[in-house]
């Protein structure tokens, strides 16, 4: 064997070292066209470079709250005033301003789009004179503090894509949701409750499912999924302990499975075992964290008229927006909230009015006690649908009686603090409402603004799958500047 | 080679020679002849001729006094021939390229350095062509010649390279990328942070010290304003007769389009960024937040900045050690980083039960670098507060719902950074607020839910006009209307009797309820006490009221008494498949079915009667019989027509007990429980047959039977 080798050496002369050599830097100058980064260096390298767990610059904001008003809100009887459409009442939508806009099934086949306005009055508000329709007189109240995008569009045209679309940044699903990508990118700040939670809560309009894909972590780890917390003694399933098992009896019983768990995974080395850990110990601190979060007996008494009294009654609107600020102030990253029921096919009028009313009132009482907490430099609010809706009527158009089909091209949202700017009314519809004349808003602009104010880069907060880098923003997005105070 | 021809060769490249000389030194004083400028620039073209021949011939010569070669007259020959030729077309070149660069657009250190260094190529090499005869010229002499006609090449060709595409071409992709300063949107100027980049990537190549084409420099102030040879680059405000505009506008075929076809080209989003900034006044020291807000100038420079990756804000503190903050990191104390590289901290404390002053005092360890401290909800007392003294860099203080009431904010006045104070909920007193005026950065302070009367957070307000003072949510005196009473009772079904249970969310709120069916009122109606039983079917009707407030609307709860349940029943008519619920069973189940999911525990029957028997083992003294079911007129859910009741020892002989007509609900597009009551004089019974005569749909959940 040794001579073998020197044997080896020996014959191993300069021609078949260069020879060899050259060959050698041919593949690696091959490698490099392939993967171009092959040889850059760590340095300029920002991807290698981001900490999970960790912003990425300051941010300005630390946690987030989106009240995701599911159904989609018809901006045209909220916060984009179109006089014009009164004015035009009943006549046909010009075929200039549709501009072959594809329609949805439910109103593809009406022979006439007739223009209608909105039933409801508008008026201008706060320094910002920003116009609001009488539906929302609280939030009204608030609009200085508000930055009202009416801008925004989407590429979905049904609810469940475009819904989906707006939480995980593909139609699709299975992608991870924004909550998931913000645990992922930013972690927890309390250890005793998950980064990410989830309510729901179902408004009297005419009403659009959601699913817990919306809240799913995709391909992160489970740690970063949504926790649904419920109405009812339970908020949170399977937390609390079966009745006749004691603290310490369950203390001992999870310090031994986390034994085995440890033995398994020094075994196989399976990054969901660990979490499995971390999973369960989180649960057995959120056994006091929770109780102690979601009891609702020593808020103040301000509280009740701020929220309204529908805020003591669990699994209401405003029951879930209290919990929302309780749960953010107790340092949960992104509180998901999804109030159903705002899909006016038809009955806008009177089903927009309910939903305003079971509304309104939380959605301002959250910005204003976030404020006199002086947390909401810190929390960004969010309030908006997943599209817009018609500037024509479906279904038969009646003096007071009309229903508007769904509108990808323009509807409006609100933000409030987190380093947002307050007092703006940002981008413009046409006068009927139905095109973006200026600075238009694409949901991807608005993640990646979200993932900015969270002091996370979107183009950056990346997760390798399937041999693809993946972003919440896919390959486009960008951070609209002008939102950010 | 010939002789002739070589001797003409070498006549040749003495002509050269001199003619070189001769330009170089009269070169100010000469004019290119228009017909002489597409010769001069062919300079590019040629000079890799020289280059590659005079190298190959430079190795050979390096090598010439070799034994091996010295006898190989081939070797000798050929060498002689490719210098001589190397020689003329090197001499060529450099002809040609004095003729260019008396074009405009080159001047500068670099021209200078490639001028001279290629004049050199052909002085050098000539001296050696003519002396490498002599009998003097040994192998030494040969070997440094060459080496510094080769350095002398790669000279010229490294400054020439230069010139035609600016420096660090070749390595500039894999070197270090220079990164602009970067800027927060705030700090941003229109020309240094926008402009200047994208003339630096796109113009600045050519129009730069070293190679200044047509006169024009666009490196500094100065000598934009100036401009080139053809006159003013930019008139401010007036995009449209300005040459910059006029220029990066012009189609591409055009010659003057600019940048030059083959070059990179501007962005749609520069040129009109370029034009508006030239528009808005060709500002050099406007900071892009100093434009109106609506300006598209603003909203387009503020897409060039890069995200706010500069707006982390620098501390001049040293970071802790990761064992440090790992340390402190704990299951209700979390020490985190403001962001990655960032030697700031934040802290937050969770869980009140679990607070000990201690958890303070071991800050200590990091007090340098804490910026945020959420102490939010925790028992802090006022003492506690001297752990924070010494946090000379904090900037925010959480201490919403603590139990300071403002004595200790003595110990932390001495803060000089903190910023944000906040003290809703907590116990703090005016008299202790008074302090705050010796904070000196304090620009936020929460006040709402203290107890402070809002006239004397004013007052506050007024003496402290550079905080601001958050009083937060005030009532507006406006009554609310009350949500209705909520039911608490588990079942709505009892067997003998149930306490009614009722309950309100809110404090101190007054129930007024009616069993009778009226809406109950505030004067007449009896207010809910944990005492009422109830012992029959009952509607309860209930109202909350609160001073202050306004009444809620009426709630209304339906309580069934079942005291018996048959031991055998079944049905006749078999239920329609969608709402075959339970079968039978569904009837004497004791739970009520849902009414908004009515495919749920609902028993249905479609153009059939529902015909049931119910049979008892031991005889029941029964004097009534209820059939609950659902109505939704307008989709066709009705009660039945007519409810018939009989009675017997067994199947065979029934006697009928009692008959009821339902009135159909007059709301036709909501659905309701309609109950339909049939009563007659007690009985001991054994067998019971019932038949509800269907409308057109019939759901039917209960039978009561008592």
């Amino acid at each position: 064997m040794e001579k073998e080798i020197i044997e080896h050496g020996l014959t191993y002369n300069r021609r078949r070292f260069l020879s060899s050599l050259s060959l050698g830097i041919g593949s690696i100058a091959l490698g490099s066209l392939l993967i171009p980064d092959i040889f850059k260096g760590s340095q300029s390298d920002d991807v290698a470079d981001f900490i999970p767990g960790l912003p990425m610059f300051a941010p300005k904001a630390k946690r987030v709250i989106y009240l995701f008003q599911n159904g989609a809100p018809s901006q045209l009887e909220s916060f984009d005033y179109k006089p014009k459409l009164r004015d035009m009442w009943g006549q046909e939508l010009p075929a200039s301003v549709r501009q072959g806009q594809k329609l949805t099934g439910m109103t593809a086949g009406q022979s006439s789009f007739p223009l209608v306005g909105s039933y409801y009055d508008f008026k201008q508000y706060g320094e910002s004179r920003a116009w609001i329709s009488d539906l929302f007189p609280y939030t009204a109240k608030i609009v200085d503090d508000l930055c009202i995008v009416r801008s925004m569009y989407t590429e979905a045209i049904n609810h469940d894509p475009a819904l989906t679309f707006f939480q995980t940044g593909a139609q699709q699903g299975n992608r991870p949701s924004m909550g998931a990508w913000v645990s992922y990118g930013l972690g927890s700040e309390n250890k005793n409750l998950p980064a990410f939670t989830v309510l729901l809560s179902k408004g009297k309009g005419n009403g659009q499912g959601v699913y817990s894909k919306l809240w799913t972590n995709g391909f992160l780890d489970s740690i970063h999924q949504g926790v649904q917390f419920s109405k009812g003694e339970d908020p949170v399933l399977y937390l609390s302990d079966p009745s006749g098992l004691n603290r310490h009896d369950r203390r001992k019983m999870l310090d031994e499975v986390s034994k085995l768990n440890h033995m398994s995974y020094e075994e196989f080395g399976d990054p969901e075992i660990s979490a499995k850990i971390q999973q369960y110990e989180m649960a057995y601190r959120m056994q006091t964290a929770v109780p102690e979060v979601t009891d609702l007996s020593k808020e103040p008494d301000d509280i009740v008229k701020m929220y309204g009294p529908d805020c003591l009654v669990p699994g209401t609107y405003a029951a879930n927006c209290l919990l929302a600020r309780k749960l953010s102030e107790n340092g949960v990253r992104f509180v998901q909230l999804y109030h159903q029921g705002w899909d006016q096919h038809g009955r806008l009028p009177p089903e927009m009015a309910t939903q305003a009313k079971d509304t309104d009132q939380a959605s301002a009482a959250l910005v204003t006690d976030l404020k006199q907490r002086g947390l909401l430099d810190e929390t960004l609010v969010i309030w908006g649908g997943e599209f817009g809706r018609t500037n024509y009527s479906q279904g038969k158009l009646e003096k007071d009686n009309y229903g508007r089909d769904h509108h990808p091209r323009c509807f409006s949202i609100w933000m409030a603090g987190g380093g947002i700017k307050p007092g703006i009314v940002y981008g413009e519809t046409d006068d009927f409402g139905y095109n973006i004349v200026s600075n238009p808003v694409h949901v991807h602009d608005f993640q990646a603004t979200v993932l900015n104010q969270l002091g996370l880069d979107h183009e950056k907060l990346i997760y390798k799958h399937l041999g693809r880098r993946y972003r919440l923003t896919d390959v486009s997005g960008k951070v609209v500047r002008d939102l950010i105070a | 080679m010939k002789s002739n021809l070589k001797g003409f060769a070498e006549n040749l490249l003495f002509v050269l020679n001199i003619l070189i000389v001769f330009f170089l030194l009269f070169e100010s004083k000469i004019v290119i002849p228009h017909w002489l400028i597409p010769v001069g620039r062919m300079h590019p073209m040629i000079l890799h001729f020289p280059i590659a021949i005079l190298i190959l011939a430079m190795v050979l010569e390096f090598f010439r006094f070799k034994d091996k070669y010295q006898a190989e007259l081939f070797y000798q020959r050929f060498t002689s021939n490719l210098l001589l030729i190397g020689l003329i077309s090197a001499a060529v070149t450099v002809i040609m390229g004095l003729f260019l660069s008396k074009e405009e657009g080159y001047e500068g250190s670099i021209l200078q350095w490639h001028k001279w260094t290629g004049v050199s190529i052909v002085l050098v090499a000539s001296v050696i062509y003519w002396c490498r005869n002599f009998t003097w010229y040994n192998a030494p002499l040969a070997k440094g010649g060459a080496v510094v006609t080769i350095l002398c090449l790669v000279l010229a060709g490294h400054f020439g390279a230069t010139l035609t595409h600016g420096e660090s071409f070749v390595l500039g992709p894999i070197l270090p990328q220079k990164t602009m300063p970067q800027v927060s949107l705030e700090q941003a100027q229109v020309y240094e942070h926008v402009v200047k980049p994208i003339l630096e990537a796109k113009c600045n190549s050519c129009h730069n010290p070293e190679k200044l084409k047509g006169q024009l420099m666009l490196t500094d102030e100065a000598s934009i304003l100036k401009g080139g040879k053809t006159g003013k680059l930019i008139i401010p405000g007036k995009p449209e007769l300005s040459l910059l505009i006029q220029r990066i506008h012009l189609p591409a075929e055009d010659k003057k389009h600019m940048p030059p076809t083959g070059k990179p080209q501007l962005t749609d989003e520069e040129a009109l960024l370029l034009q508006l900034w030239v528009k808005n006044g060709a500002d050099f020291k406007r900071k892009v937040v100093d434009l109106p807000a609506n300006d598209s100038l603003r909203k387009l420079a503020s897409l060039f900045i890069k995200p706010a990756i500069a707006a982390t804000p620098a501390y001049a503190f040293e970071a802790a050690s990761e064992a440090t903050i790992k340390n402190l990191n704990n299951d209700y104390r979390t020490v985190t980083p403001l962001a990655k590289g960032s030697p700031a901290l934040a802290v937050n404390l969770y869980n009140r039960a679990n607070y000990k002053a201690k958890q303070l005092d071991e800050l200590g360890e990091i007090k340098k670098q804490i910026v945020s401290l959420d102490l939010n909800m925790m028992p802090v007392k006022d003492d506690d507060l001297k752990y924070i003294t010494s946090f000379e860099n904090l900037t925010a203080l959480n201490l919403n719902f603590t139990d300071v009431n403002g004595s200790g904010l003595s110990k932390i006045a001495g803060l000089k950074n903190l910023r944000t104070l906040s003290l809703s909920g907590s116990k703090v007193t005016l008299q202790n607020l008074q302090q705050i005026k010796g904070f000196k950065a304090l620009k936020t302070l929460t006040l709402w839910n203290t107890g402070i009367a809002a006239k004397d957070i004013e007052k506050l307000q007024d003496a402290n006009k550079n905080i601001q003072i958050i009083s937060g949510y005030k009532d507006d005196g406006k009554a609310m209307k009350l949500n209705p009473p909520q039911l608490n009772n588990a079942q709505q079904i009892f067997k003998q009797t149930t306490a009614l249970k009722l309950k309100h969310p809110i404090r101190g709120v007054e129930i007024r309820y009616t069993l009778d069916g009226n809406d109950p009122d505030s004067l007449k109606s009896p207010a809910f006490n944990k005492n009422i039983l109830l012992n029959k079917h009952t509607t309860v009707r209930a109202k909350a009221f609160k001073k202050g407030w306004i009444s809620s609307d009426i709630v209304e709860f339906k309580f069934y008494k079942s005291a018996y349940t048959p031991d055998t029943i079944y049905l006749t008519n078999q239920p329609v498949e969608r709402y075959a619920a339970n079968g039978a069973q569904t009837l004497i189940d004791n739970e009520l079915a849902d009414l908004v999911n009515l495919n749920n525990r609902w028993l249905g029957f479609e153009k059939k009667d529902m015909e049931v028997f119910m049979h008892f083992d031991k005889p029941v003294n029964l004097s009534s019989v209820m059939v609950q079911n659902v109505s939704l007129p307008l989709f066709l859910l009705l009660p039945p027509a007519q409810i018939d009741v009989w009675c017997g020892p067994n199947e065979g002989n029934l006697k009928l007990l009692g008959t009821v007509k339902p009135a159909v609900p007059k709301v036709p597009g909501v659905s309701v429980y309609t109950d339909s009551f049939v009563g007659f004089k007690p009985q001991k019974v054994q067998f019971l047959k019932l038949r509800a005569k269907t409308q057109f749909v019939l759901l039917v959940d209960e039978i009561f039977l008592n």
